[in-house]
């Protein structure tokens, strides 16, 4: 046997000549990427909706194509940056096919949605440095504070305040019970990551069937007022939507707040993001993870509060969430909770555009593409860092 | 999840465990749910790829199978081979661009990309008949069954359970498949498996393309989800996007933990211990309402997945040197 | 003595000194905001022993990384055999002779220290999944040819008996010895070794010494390999090259090094490591 031998014949399946290819793409300068990212984008976007009806359509969708790639060029190290030059090319793009009303009041109907994925995912990205893990059971977290908000509401028949701040608390206390019984007792035994994912998913199983065996399969509804609508600027929302968007983003505006400003948020956001470092520059860490996960379940049951009421409770709610929750948190960078925040709301923003071009059902489909998308171009999310070897 | 029509005929009494009948039903799915974790198994067992999106394989399976018998007149069995490449494009579609992402990542990829095609199924009216799915491909097989069914009387056993041809398929195929999948993993290749399972890096360094094998592993699961599609089509004569939720792909992995990673024959264990328990719960005289049964079945299922993480992570028959769980 | 290293050996004896085997020319690679290597470059002669030494963050092992495929640089080329691989994947470079070492040893715990050692055999058909199909039985041969390989390397390591352990229960040193034995089954053309002594006792050390000497004047193959232990470099090596914040400060004959100035003032100036004794890790 020859030792060490480089047969010219290297390079001899599909994939790896793919690959090669896509290599020389990843040297050329950041401006031909660029370009040819968003030029791509926006003719399948195209493509998808409708074919420009004149040259002046044309000639207007060359120059957004090219203004975008132009504002790309001194933002070759911001990825954040770069990718709301890409938003705002999509929107110029519906914006030029659809008008400006229509955009903007899907994008007024996304906000809601996105509000809600925003408050799952922050509360996820922060449990991620916890557990090392992106949490199942954490769409659970969502069911159950609907359900207990509905307890509240319905059965109760007290003022929907109410059923909110009991939802927030209970779900944040699920959230700390589980932690000592489960999460604290399997990280003193060393447990695997694989070992505790599947804890995590047997433990969204036993949330979610408790609450079907308790509340039935049926569709049930908290007392909102579902009908009414407000209507502003020549646009209209639900009026509960409204109320979501608005509470929805106080609650992360709070949130953001606290994270960045006070001592505990920035210990909080130092374990989400290397709990290995945090402990060895002296924080309590048992302290602050009670903290995390009191604010992860709590803003968790806030958001399932708020999906059950522009929506209707049934026991699989928070799981039909869970996967844009886990999207946002990809796309953010697990352990960065302002880019959860960002990446949750951008999303429910993005799917409910996405209406123009494919049918309703179709919407979440759109989501996962988007995320598979931007992880082939940048594998650590928009917000995350690349790991080194 | 088994045929509905079958359990109509039982009394809701113990009665139902002495039934061959109801072993027999238990023993299709079982041996579908050993099919779908031979290659669960393979990704998670040897080679260290989260795959948690083994369903769509499945339905891709199912569907390529349903849609060509049935809408385009095909004979079934050759549906299968083209169920497999289907399945395989997918997994080589999914896997060229998020394999090389970190396991977390590549999980929630997976189980998205599983529910693009429940949802794309649910939506795709043209296509697959949308939430009322596609049915009537049940004749072809029928005539196989019938046959064999034929078969067996003339070896001398008259009182034949109706779906025992079925039962006999699919642990058929089931057994070929843990022995293929066992030898696989006892060669060269399959150490090669292993050590990008241990360490890739290590691996690379050893010469390895490390890629090219997590997409080979990837490949072979879908090979195994699109066969267990097939068969779960042939059992419940009707094809629906609701039966394939990420559900499927969580009670394979239990399946796959109880019977103890990198262990073939744990996971037929484990899936006839596991199935005979769900299966028998639907039995049971207890005075709850159909859906409060399904959800108590349910969160057996949870507490079992607890239970084994906390007490037991290496299954019935899992090495515990060998343990991909828990180091 | 395979067929490529005896013709290898033979270009040694016959050649003029100082065949070059290994090029690398002003490597540049930045992480976030730092400059790890900034413009190495240096060369390797084949069938030499160089040692790469400098004070902790100088960059070596981020050096290695970027030669072997791990990490793509920035700027600059590397040339092995007269082939560039600055762009090529890991596997591709080692299946090219180029094999490496790691600082912290990567045994495959959960596999024998057998199974670790056959891995690291090239050309091996077996490994190809259309074979072990299609031709089930025609890997069987080398499969047979390279479990007697991998035992007399064991043996030669003293770790024969251990060969049907799980890798995960040997010792640090033993674990250290395994990763070498497993490099060399792959029958590089040159090694890198990132702290080959570190961890083993002086005796063993000695042996692994001999044995790099002798592969070096029998089988031809050439070493770079990181060190801290001065005694080592100093000793057993014809070149020394001396790195410090990411740039080659040094290259050169052992005595010659060890009284540069710029080398002096790198250890004493710069963190960790001393120019005499063993350095911190």
């Amino acid at each position: 046997m020859e030792a060490g031998t480089f047969s010219g014949a290297q390079v001899r399946t599909l994939g790896e000549r793919f690959a090669a290819a896509l290599g020389r793409f990843n040297e050329a300068p950041f401006v031909v990427r660029a370009g040819v990212g968003i030029a791509l984008l926006d003719l399948v976007l195209v493509l998808a909706d409708r074919r420009p009806d004149s040259v002046f359509e044309w000639l207007l969708l060359a120059a957004i194509i090219a203004a975008s790639t132009a504002a790309t060029v001194p933002l070759a190290r911001r990825p954040a940056a770069v990718a709301a030059v890409v938003l705002v090319n999509i929107l110029a793009i519906l914006i030029l096919f659809h008008g400006l009303h229509d955009v903007s009041q899907r994008g007024l109907n996304g906000l809601s949605l996105g509000a809600i994925y925003a408050l799952g995912a922050v509360g996820l990205t922060l449990v991620y440095g916890i557990l090392k893990l992106v949490n199942f059971a954490h769409g659970d977290f969502l069911t159950f504070g609907a359900y207990m908000a509905y307890l509240v509401n319905v059965t109760w028949d007290l003022p929907l305040v109410f059923a909110i701040a009991f939802a927030i608390a209970a779900t944040a206390l699920l959230g700390i019970g589980f932690e000592k019984t489960m999460w604290a007792p399997m990280r003193k035994r060393g447990a695997g990551m694989l070992q505790l994912l599947l804890m995590a998913l047997g433990l969204a199983f036993v949330i979610r069937y408790s609450i079907q065996f308790i509340w039935g399969t049926e569709l049930r509804q908290l007392d909102v007022n579902n009908t009414s609508s407000v209507e502003f600027l020549d646009l209209r929302i639900g009026r509960t939507q409204l109320t979501v968007i608005v509470v929805g983003f106080a609650a992360l505006l709070a949130t953001g707040l606290m994270l960045r400003l006070t001592l505990l948020g920035k210990r909080m956001r130092a374990l989400s993001d290397d709990i290995d470092l945090a402990e060895t520059s002296g924080i309590n860490t048992s302290r602050v993870i009670l903290y995390t996960w009191l604010f992860a379940a709590g803003l968790a049951g806030l958001a399932g509060v708020f999906a059950g009421a522009i929506t209707q409770l049934q026991p699989e709610l928070g799981f039909e969430l869970l996967l844009p929750i886990f999207a946002a948190v990809v796309l953010g960078g697990i352990g960065n909770a302002f880019g959860a925040l960002a990446a949750g709301i951008v999303l429910g923003v993005v799917i409910e555009m996405s209406t123009f071009i494919v049918a309703p059902g179709l919407k979440l489909a759109i989501g996962f593409l988007i995320l598979i998308v931007v992880l082939i171009i940048r594998p650590q999310g928009i917000f995350g860092q690349a790991r080194t070897v | 999840m088994t045929d509905p029509t079958q359990i109509f005929q039982l009394a809701l009494t113990f009665e139902a465990f002495t039934d061959i009948q109801f072993w027999t039903s238990v023993g299709i799915i079982a041996g579908i749910f050993v099919i779908f974790a031979t290659g669960l198994q393979l990704n998670v067992g040897f080679t260290g790829i989260q795959n948690f999106g083994q369903v769509g394989f499945m339905a891709i399976g199912a569907y390529t199978m349903a849609i060509l018998t049935a809408e385009s007149g095909w004979n079934f069995w050759l549906s299968l081979p083209v169920a497999i490449a289907a399945a395989i494009a997918f997994g080589l579609i999914i896997g060229l661009p998020s394999l090389r992402l970190r396991a977390d990542y590549f999980a929630i990829v997976t189980i998205a990309a599983a529910e693009a095609i429940r949802i794309v199924a649910l939506n795709a009216r043209d296509l697959t008949n949308g939430p009322q799915g596609v049915f009537g491909f049940a004749d072809s097989w029928n005539s196989v069954s019938d046959s064999i069914e034929e078969f067996i009387v003339d070896l001398g056993w008259t009182d034949v359970p109706s779906q025992f041809p079925l039962f006999l398929v699919t642990w058929g195929l089931a057994i070929g498949l843990m022995f293929a999948f066992s030898r696989m993993t006892r060669t060269p290749w399959g150490r090669v498996l292993r050590a990008v399972r241990e360490d890739e890096d290590a691996a690379r360094a050893l010469g390895k393309n490390a890629f090219s094998y997590k997409l080979q592993s990837l490949a072979l699961a879908a090979t195994t989800g699109a066969i267990a599609g097939f068969l779960f089509a042939l059992n419940l004569k009707f094809v629906v996007p609701d039966e394939f939720q990420p559900l499927v792909t969580f009670t394979g992995y239990a399946v796959l933990i109880l019977g103890g990673l990198a262990n073939y024959w744990g996971v037929a264990l484990g899936s006839i211990v596991l199935w005979s328990v769900l299966e028998g719960l639907r039995f049971l005289e207890l005075p709850l309402s159909e859906t409060k049964i399904a959800a108590l079945r349910f969160m057996i299922l949870g507490f079992v997945l607890i239970g084994l993480m906390a007490f037991r992570p290496q299954g019935f028959f899992g090495n515990r040197k060998e343990m991909v769980l828990g180091d | 003595m395979t067929d490529a290293a005896a013709a290898a050996a033979d270009a040694t004896a016959a050649s003029p000194k100082g065949r070059s085997l290994f090029e690398a020319t002003e490597i540049h690679k930045q992480f976030g905001g730092i400059q790890a290597v900034r413009g190495a470059t240096m060369e390797v002669e084949e069938g030499s022993i160089t040692a790469l030494i400098g004070p902790n963050g100088a960059g070596k092992t981020t050096f290695f990384n970027l030669i072997t495929g791990f990490y793509r640089p920035d700027r600059g080329k590397a040339v092995f055999d007269g082939r560039e691989i600055q762009s090529r994947p890991p596997y591709v470079i080692a299946r090219m002779g180029m094999v490496r070492t790691f600082q912290i040893t990567k045994a495959l715990a959960a596999m024998p220290v057998i199974d670790n050692m056959m891995l690291a055999a090239p050309d091996q058909p077996g490994e190809r999944f259309t074979n072990i199909v299609f031709r089930p039985l025609g890997w069987r041969k080398r499969e047979a040819e390279v479990h007697e390989q991998a035992i007399e390397l064991l043996d030669v390591f003293n770790l024969a008996k251990l060969a049907e352990e799980y890798a995960g229960t040997l010792s640090g040193g033993q674990r250290k010895l395994l990763e070498l034995a497993r490099a060399l089954m792959a029958q590089p053309r040159f090694l890198l070794l990132d702290e080959p002594m570190a961890g083993i006792n002086p005796t063993l050390g000695r042996r692994l010494l001999d044995h790099m000497q002798r592969l070096r004047s029998e089988d031809g193959v050439t070493f770079l390999f990181i060190e801290h232990d001065m005694e080592v470099v100093m000793n057993h090596s014809d070149r020394v090259i001396v790195m410090a914040e990411g740039q080659v400060i040094a290259d050169g004959e052992p005595h010659e090094v060890r009284s540069d100035k710029a080398v002096i003032d790198a250890y004493l100036g710069g963190g960790g490591g001393t120019a005499t004794g063993a350095g911190a890790s």
